[in-house]
């Protein structure tokens, strides 16, 4: 399973929701949801599920999944 | 009346595009759903539930359901499926109109609900089969002309549930006749007339959604705006200032939230539409009334009322001197009373609870299967609120709590038996109690003791099933905010979880008697 398609799986827990397919250009606004509350539960799923921190700075660049995409794989890269 | 042409909704896309709907608009999308609920053979009487989010078909169908003398019940957006099961499982609802996204819970939870004949989906274009149905495919044919029954005022119209602090949420059933509280307090105290731009940003699924963010404003001909989108500074200015609005209704979580913007912010945008606003849910805190006189050089006045009033009770207005902190005055024929639980009435500075003598046009009728819960809010000839507080010399009302254990996290009333309950159902857990502990922007914040069981471990994996389990059996807004592992939660020697107790080993209190506490 790719980063991404784990990252789906993760989305889909998170929100309880079969049907979301992930784009990179999506943002909260695409995803039934996705508020203030529910993105820190997403945040703790992605960290735990993935064994990775986000640093508090970076939390605040992600503007949408991409953002949040290429952030999780620069993270598993580093630990290469 | 006039007001075929007249734009009664605009509506405002997350991305800020607006669709505006004339009253015209509304009358004949709301007759093709009347229509299309006769075609499925519902009408007076039967339970029709909405669980969407802010939608055009939200109001349609609201409307709607109301034409057919059928009871419109809403349901919070972010409900999880614990409390979608108790809410439409206690009220046999007859149908729900909802979106694909929710079906993963409603799934879930449908072969327990075997009265919910139609599930009728916003965002399909054709009949999924013939119980999960397309919302435009039935009513893009349905006639738009509906003759209205004639309905009298004692005919059911509204359904909300509310949770308590112990048991099931309860649903809150009122009447037609409550369109004449909502109206004259939607003149008298919002102040709405004719030439205004009104935006209430409450939920549909609550009380204030339904009264004044649907019936209330519209049956004076006001025009609304509807935002889809959720809280967001930029946004909700841009919006304030764009859509040149003139009475803004929203909660004290969202203004202390705009607060923490710099004041510089503010100065970016031309609020010199905004006559009055509004605010709801939680108190409001003096300091928020400061700061809006300060930056926005607006005042604010709170109101305050319950699903259970279905209209606004005590509040400040225009003409009334604002204290800040004050919940203001009863409005219009509203008798209000600080009363003890024996009947004695408190005067002046004396705390006790909120009471108010029944007769208002938008009181509850019931709460539905539970007359026995109905008749107990009745006493000494007084409807007991379950809030507390005071009156001052000038007759202003001042919040002090409840009376319960309900949690009131950023307006929302939640239980905490219903997270407790949610708990349990973790593997790990043995043990859980929930209480509301203040919290400087959420006015009450969801805490979490649990107890675990024999050779488990507090993890990060733990505090994730623990969030994702709330969020998804209950709500997002249940949620606890933090969660603190104990050895064993405190229970009576009864077995009930004594919640004072928690809540003064959380604010590092002395919890008082703890004689009837187990050993």
């Amino acid at each position: 399973m790719t980063t991404f398609e784990r990252l789906n799986e993760i989305f889909c827990e998170v929100f309880d929701n079969d049907t979301i397919e992930l784009k990179p250009e999506m943002t909260a606004n695409d995803v039934d949801g996705w508020d203030s509350l529910s993105h820190v539960n997403l945040i703790l799923a992605i960290e735990t599920k993935f064994a990775i921190t986000f640093s508090q700075k970076e939390l605040l660049t992600f503007r949408n999944v991409g953002d949040l995409y290429k952030s999780i794989e620069k993270r598993l890269e580093s630990r290469k | 009346m006039g007001l075929q042409g007249k734009v009664a909704m605009r509506f405002i896309s997350q991305a800020l595009e607006r669709i505006n709907y004339t009253f015209g608009d509304i009358e004949r999308n709301s007759n093709r759903f009347a229509n299309a609920l006769l075609e499925l053979g519902l009408s007076d009487g039967d339970i029709v539930f909405s669980f969407l989010p802010k939608t055009p078909e939200q109001f349609f169908s609201f409307l709607g359901i109301l034409k057919v003398k059928a009871i419109a019940g809403t349901l919070f957006s972010s409900f999880g499926e614990d409390a979608l099961l108790d809410r439409l499982g206690d009220s046999k609802a007859k149908c729900l109109i909802t979106r694909k996204s929710s079906m993963r819970k409603i799934n879930r939870i449908r072969n327990r609900l075997p009265d919910l004949k139609y599930i009728i989906l916003i965002d399909i274009t054709g009949h999924e089969s013939p119980d999960i149905l397309s919302y435009s495919q039935l009513t893009q044919n349905a006639p738009d002309v509906y003759d209205v029954p004639q309905t009298g005022p004692e005919t059911p119209s509204v359904l909300h549930y509310t949770s308590g602090s112990t048991g099931k949420p309860k649903g809150v059933l009122h009447l037609h006749r409550s369109i004449l509280h909502q109206r004259s307090t939607s003149k008298e105290i919002l102040s709405l007339t004719d030439n205004d731009i009104y935006w209430c940003t409450a939920d549909q699924g609550w009380v204030t959604g339904t009264s004044y963010g649907i019936i209330g404003p519209w049956s004076l001909g006001v025009t609304q705006v509807h935002f889809a989108g959720g809280y967001d500074p930029a946004l909700w200015f841009e919006i304030l200032q764009r859509e040149k609005i003139t009475v803004w209704y929203t909660a004290p979580t969202a203004l202390r939230m705009l607060m923490q913007q710099s004041d510089e912010f503010f100065t970016d945008y031309d609020l010199s539409n905004l006559k009055y606003i509004f605010s709801v849910g939680e108190p409001l805190n003096p300091e928020i009334v400061h700061w809006s006189r300060r930056v926005l050089k607006k005042e604010i006045f709170d109101t305050w009322f319950q699903t259970e009033t279905g209209g606004i009770m005590i509040s400040n207005r225009t003409g009334l001197t604002v204290k800040p902190g004050s919940m203001g005055k009863p409005v219009g024929s509203v008798e209000a009373a600080i009363i003890e639980d024996d009947g004695t009435i408190q005067f002046q500075d004396k705390r006790g609870n909120l009471c108010l003598k029944p007769g208002w046009p938008s009181m509850f009728s019931t709460y539905l299967n539970n007359r026995e819960a109905y008749e107990s809010k009745f006493k000494n000839g007084f409807y007991y609120s379950g809030d507390t507080a005071y009156t001052d010399e000038e007759g202003y009302y001042w919040f002090t709590g409840r009376s319960d254990d309900v949690i009131n996290t950023a307006g929302h009333l939640i239980s905490p038996f219903e997270i407790e309950s949610a708990l349990l159902e973790i593997p790990e857990i043995a043990e859980s109690g929930v209480i509301g502990a203040p919290d400087d922007l959420l006015f009450e914040k969801v805490v979490a003791f649990v107890a675990l069981k024999e050779n488990q471990e507090w993890t990060k994996d733990l505090e994730l099933k623990i969030r994702i389990k709330v969020s998804n059996k209950v709500s997002t807004i249940a949620t606890p905010q933090e969660i603190i592992v104990v050895d064993s939660v405190p229970k009576n020697k009864s077995g009930k979880i004594m919640r004072r107790v928690l809540k003064a080993i959380y604010k590092g209190e002395d919890p008082g008697d703890l004689s009837t506490m187990e050993d």
